[in-house]
């Protein structure tokens, strides 16, 4: 296959690249089609915009400009990117496994739930550094407990987990409301549904002078690890052969089910991680929608990139880059600050349509 | 009433809010397609049902605009999972998604209006029955709409003729294709219907349960509906008791508040999501042999 083919269309299946071997052009059609398929969306985004008396041109200006050319909203959506990134991949890795974490919001909550607490009643005279990692364990063994609950009911009990993984994200938000509207209350927050918020030593810092901070960095460390994990260990290959096929798996000698919930744990833990630096690297506290449906976004990157773990990192960044229009849409033009959700979901009705031609997909 | 009265009654009345929208998923998954995007067509159809009947005065007219915009979104989704073989519980989350956006959007200008809900109909002797009377026969018209569609629709899948091609859609669509139907078109409509219940379900929480209109107000009721249909193993009488059973629990804690049960707010709006866990796990092995094979394959096979 030729480069060229190969660099437009990155999900050929084996079989179909033999019949146009031979071919050392572009085609122009597919390319079309996937194009068509994205401008379809922005155009029907543009049409709802003009529903509520916007301009279109305006909000889509308005958009760029949040996402690119405004002060600092480059590392505004790198900082907003690191929730997103993290319940994304969340999502991919019990996906190589053959299983759905639906519950990526739930867990994100957790997962700030217990960095909350150990910032606010533990770490506070500990160094930087030592609170970071308490927290930053914390926050992955909530999210891992929160995705373990629904595995092992999976592995266990068969319990459906696209189910049960989305029903815990109500348990969480409730347990999280629970808590700040009472026992972790702020008694300097004017009465204010929100946690203390955390010691100035467990902050993260920003970096090179930036808005930027830590967070963005161990995210980033994060996705490459999760690529490695995936693609350079064996565990990553025994999960990809128990999503294959299962039966198969369970012949091989593989412990199909322990891989199971530990891909559910593993993904646990990265959302749980992702709500960690959330908290510590920008909400410094718990308020209600303080993840603003990041976990769900996460899953459509997720779905996006495909499961794979440099892809999914990039689709979180255009969401994340999407997502910090809504302020400024909400502000000039009087639309529901929602209203990017709307060009968030078109962006995913694509490539859905175009899943009966899989090639152009993406 | 007293207060398990008022708990039972109350179950009734927001269990239909889940009743509807599960029937509905229940129809389509017999057809073999998963509908995560009940939700959404819910919100749709509580924006829907409630601008209406805000505008026009009419509930009635109002819920039946909820069950199109419920089916408009389902036919997207239908669209999108049949035609287009896209991913079902994607493109279900995808759909919620469009459907947050676009009410928060449209649904502003009604935040704060005031509607006519639909009003209670005490059914004449029934109602008066001491105990049972107030908590089954003294309700919105939907309610009994709903104890009407129970029957209604298990005659319909079992014991009529569209009934057993929709449900050989969902088990062997390749059979029902030889045998000369159209399984893709049965698949469409089957969501479609589906959907517009859910969109009906909408309307009852909107104007009939809680008489309001508020950004995201379904709360994940249209995920519960999924959890429902799978624990109740896709039979109507159990998508019955499911759904009450919720609605109790979701009663049972502004019941126990208004009692004055010192137990934080929050705790209890868990309860109902647990209940449904906890219910889902304790009869899932039972039910997973029973899924339409369309159905497995939807929940079981995307990487």
């Amino acid at each position: 296959m030729s480069t060229t083919a190969q660099h437009t269309l990155p999900e050929r299946a084996p079989g179909s690249g033999r019949r146009n071997a031979g071919l050392a052009r572009v085609d122009w059609r597919r390319v079309a089609i996937v194009l068509g398929a994205y401008f379809g969306c922005l155009i029907l985004f543009g049409a709802v915009v003009a529903l509520k008396g916007a301009s279109p041109t305006g909000v889509y200006n308005s958009l760029i400009h949040s996402a690119l050319l405004g002060d600092g909203s480059l590392s505004e959506v790198i900082v907003r990117a690191v929730p997103i990134a993290l319940a994304a991949l969340a999502v991919s890795v019990p996906a190589k496994a053959g299983l759905v974490n639906v519950g990526g919001e739930g867990q994100l909550i957790v997962g700030a739930i217990a960095a909350s607490g150990i910032g606010v009643f533990i770490s506070g005279g500990l160094p930087g550094p030592v609170g970071w990692v308490l927290m930053a364990v914390g926050g992955m063994a909530a999210g891992a407990l929160w995705a373990g609950i629904p595995a092992v009911l999976r592995t266990g009990l068969s319990a459906n987990e696209a189910v049960t993984t989305l029903l815990m994200n109500f348990v969480a938000n409730d347990l999280m409301l629970y808590l700040i509207y009472q026992p972790w209350k702020d008694p300097t927050g004017g009465g204010q549904p929100q946690s203390s918020p955390l010691p100035g030593g467990d902050v993260l810092p920003s970096i090179l002078g930036s808005t930027i901070n830590l967070a963005a960095v161990v995210a980033l460390v994060v996705a490459i690890g999760v690529w490695g994990l995936l693609k350079r260990t064996g565990f990553g290959f025994a999960l990809r052969v128990v999503g294959g096929n299962q039966k198969a798996a369970h012949r091989a000698g593989l412990p199909v089910n322990r891989l199971m919930v530990s891909s559910m744990l593993v993904g646990g833990a990265l959302a749980g991680l992702g709500g960690m630096l959330n908290l510590a690297g920008s909400q410094i506290q718990l308020v209600p929608g303080g993840t603003a449906t990041y976990g769900y976004i996460g899953f459509l990157a997720a779905f996006l990139g495909r499961h794979d773990p440099l892809k999914v990192v990039l689709a979180a960044l255009v969401f994340s880059a999407i997502a910090i229009g809504n302020s400024g849409l909400e502000l000039n033009y009087g639309l529901d600050g929602s209203v990017v959700d709307v060009l968030l979901a078109l962006l995913v009705v694509a490539p859905l349509w175009l899943s009966r031609n899989r090639k152009e997909a993406f | 009433m007293n207060g398990l009265q008022q708990a039972l009654a109350g179950g009734v009345e927001s269990g239909t809010v889940i009743l509807f929208p599960a029937l509905g998923e229940l129809i389509g998954e017999r057809a073999g397609i998963v509908n995560l995007g009940s939700e959404g067509c819910m919100l749709a159809g509580a924006l829907a049902a409630y601008a209406l009947t805000a505008e026009t005065g009419s509930p009635v007219l109002g819920v039946f605009v909820g069950a199109a915009a419920g089916a408009l979104i389902g036919m997207a989704h239908a669209y999108l999972v049949v035609r287009r073989r896209a991913d079902q519980l994607a493109s279900g989350l995808v759909m919620w998604f469009l459907a947050v956006g676009l009410t928060a959007v449209l649904g502003a200008a009604f935040v704060s209006r005031t509607a006519t809900p639909l009003e209670v109909v005490k059914i004449p002797l029934l109602g008066s029955i001491p105990g049972l009377g107030p908590i089954l026969f003294d309700h919105d018209p939907l309610v009994y709409l709903g104890y009407a569609l129970v029957p209604l629709v298990w005659w319909i899948l079992f014991r009529t003729r569209a009934g057993l091609v929709l449900r050989a859609t969902g088990e062997r669509p390749e059979v029902v294709a030889v045998a000369g139907r159209r399984p893709e078109l049965i698949q469409i409509a089957a969501v479609s219907i589906g959907a517009a219940l859910a969109g009906v379900g909408g309307a009852q929480l909107s104007v009939g349960y809680v008489d309001n209109w508020f950004d995201d107000m379904t709360n994940g009721y249209g995920f519960v509906a999924v959890a429902v249909v799978l624990f109740a193993a896709w039979r109507p009488l159990w998508v019955l008791f499911g759904s009450y059973l919720f609605g109790v629990a979701l009663a049972s804690a502004s019941v126990l508040q208004a009692h004055g049960v010192a137990v934080n707010q929050y705790l209890l709006d868990a309860l109902p999501y647990l209940v449904t866990i906890v219910v889902l796990v304790a009869v899932a092995r039972r039910g997973s042999n029973q899924a339409p094979e369309g159905v497995t394959r939807a929940l079981t096979n995307t990487s």
